[in-house]
């Protein structure tokens, strides 16, 4: 790890997987392949295409050190023990190979971010990147203290929990008088939610 | 970076989660500027003001009419997390002090201080005892006058008298400098231009000089002797 913004990663042999375009640098030896579908195959090139959760992803390998990086935007190490962790394609910068990764339908949540309907999974035991502006938080979720978080700072999810969202729209909003914070997304159950310091443009924070 | 965990008890209380978010204990109500909260534990409802429950508080602690659209009130309990831009955040506190400040820097403040709009436009004043978050770009410093402030480095002032213009006489008047001001060939240095402070108080400036967009304080009333109003009956 070099600062928050540059992720160096040492390889021997092994591979990672990286969002496509985001090598600086490297040293050693290292072969960089295009992989289609997010890396998941015939299958992953459909359902990619289909849910447009896209994801330009390549497969490095070799051995030396590799460094990645995207729009200074940080970079957070989430480390995953077979569980799944949910994330915006956007959001994500690398993984490495022993990890599956897929998509899965999020509702309504990805329609009030603009992100589309879908979010991509990855599962397995190793550790990922994720990307976020400014620092990523993460918030734990208990049964006794469910969660809301803006969906324009919703970055990552992991653990057992359901999410719905949530709206404060009533009739001030439609005459202007809006709140700002017109929805929110609730998790509930038991897990961990990562929440950026800043807002993406989300149809629902301009109400 | 690993990633520090919070939960609804570890969360700092009225402090700093991350040099670029902060946490609200919420026990009743604060302000806040639109679309500035990121997440939230417990009950927590937003309004916008304007609303008739909020009436009372509004009229308490809220005396900038036109620029209330921005606004919301958050009214409950819990922890709520603020953040802006990913810009630097910092809380202050004021006792039974004065603060002015850009209208796009200010985050949230506790309604036991109460927000007026300056004289001076696109700043805000709050006056009285209580809290506030403010984001600025980069780190904030302190600095006591006398002292003559880059104009896009001014975040704000507290305590001290009103600044003024101050111009770098002596280059515009030469000959060089003369010619440079007014076809603006060469280019100016950019430094020609300062705002002045003196007196006794704080000046908060940013390490940077690019600026948060600012925030709409509304129009002043159009009356003889306000700055910045049109009098329709003087000459």
């Amino acid at each position: 790890m070099q600062g928050a913004k540059v992720l160096a990663v040492d390889l021997t042999g092994d591979a990672v997987r990286a969002k496509n375009g985001s090598m600086v640098a490297y040293e050693g030896t290292m072969t960089f392949k295009k992989l289609t579908g997010g890396g998941n195959g015939l299958r992953g090139v459909v359902t990619r295409r289909l849910t447009g959760e896209q994801m330009a992803v390549m497969e490095v390998t070799g051995t030396g050190t590799c460094y990645f990086a995207d729009e200074a935007r940080d970079i957070s190490l989430v480390p995953l023990h077979g569980d799944t962790l949910h994330v915006e394609a956007s959001n994500l910068l690398c993984t490495e190979a022993g990890l599956r990764t897929g998509t899965t339908f999020t509702g309504l949540r990805g329609a009030s971010q603009g992100n589309g309907l879908f979010t991509t999974t990855v599962e397995g035991s190793g550790t990922v990147a994720i990307l976020s502006t400014g620092p990523a938080i993460g918030l734990r979720v208990t049964p006794q203290t469910p969660l809301q978080v803006d969906p324009g700072a919703y970055v990552a999810h992991s653990g057992r929990l359901t999410q719905q969202l949530q709206t404060g729209v009533t009739f001030r909003t439609v005459i202007g008088e809006g709140s700002g914070e017109a929805f929110q997304i609730r998790f509930e159950g038991e897990g961990l939610v990562y929440v950026q310091p800043s807002e993406r443009d989300t149809v629902g924070g301009r109400l | 970076m690993t990633i520090t965990v919070f939960d609804a008890h570890t969360l700092p209380a009225d402090d700093n989660v991350n040099p670029y978010a902060f946490s609200v204990d919420l026990q009743g109500q604060w302000f806040l500027q639109k679309g500035k909260m990121i997440a939230y534990y417990g009950q927590i409802s937003f309004d916008g003001i304007g609303h008739g429950p909020l009436d009372g508080l509004v009229a308490s602690s809220f005396h900038s009419p036109l620029h209330a659209s921005d606004w919301v009130v958050a009214s409950g309990k819990g922890r709520l997390l603020l953040a802006d831009r990913a810009f630097d955040v910092n809380s202050y506190d004021l006792d039974d002090g004065n603060l002015t400040i850009r209208s796009g820097n200010l985050l949230a403040f506790d309604p036991r201080l109460s927000l007026k709009q300056s004289i001076i436009p696109g700043f805000v004043t709050l006056i009285g005892t209580g809290k506030f978050v403010a984001a600025s770009n980069g780190q904030v410093h302190f600095v006591e006058p006398p002292v003559r402030v880059d104009p896009q480095a001014l975040v704000g002032w507290a305590d001290c008298p009103s600044p003024c213009h101050h111009y770098d006489h002596q280059y515009l008047r030469g000959f060089l400098g003369g010619v440079r001001h007014l076809t603006g060939i060469g280019g100016a240095s950019g430094e020609e231009h300062q705002f002045e402070f003196t007196g006794s108080g704080t000046v908060l400036i940013q390490s940077t000089e690019k600026l948060i967009a600012e925030q709409a304080t509304g129009a002043v009333p159009d009356e003889q002797g306000v700055p910045g109003g049109s009098p329709r009956w003087s000459r």
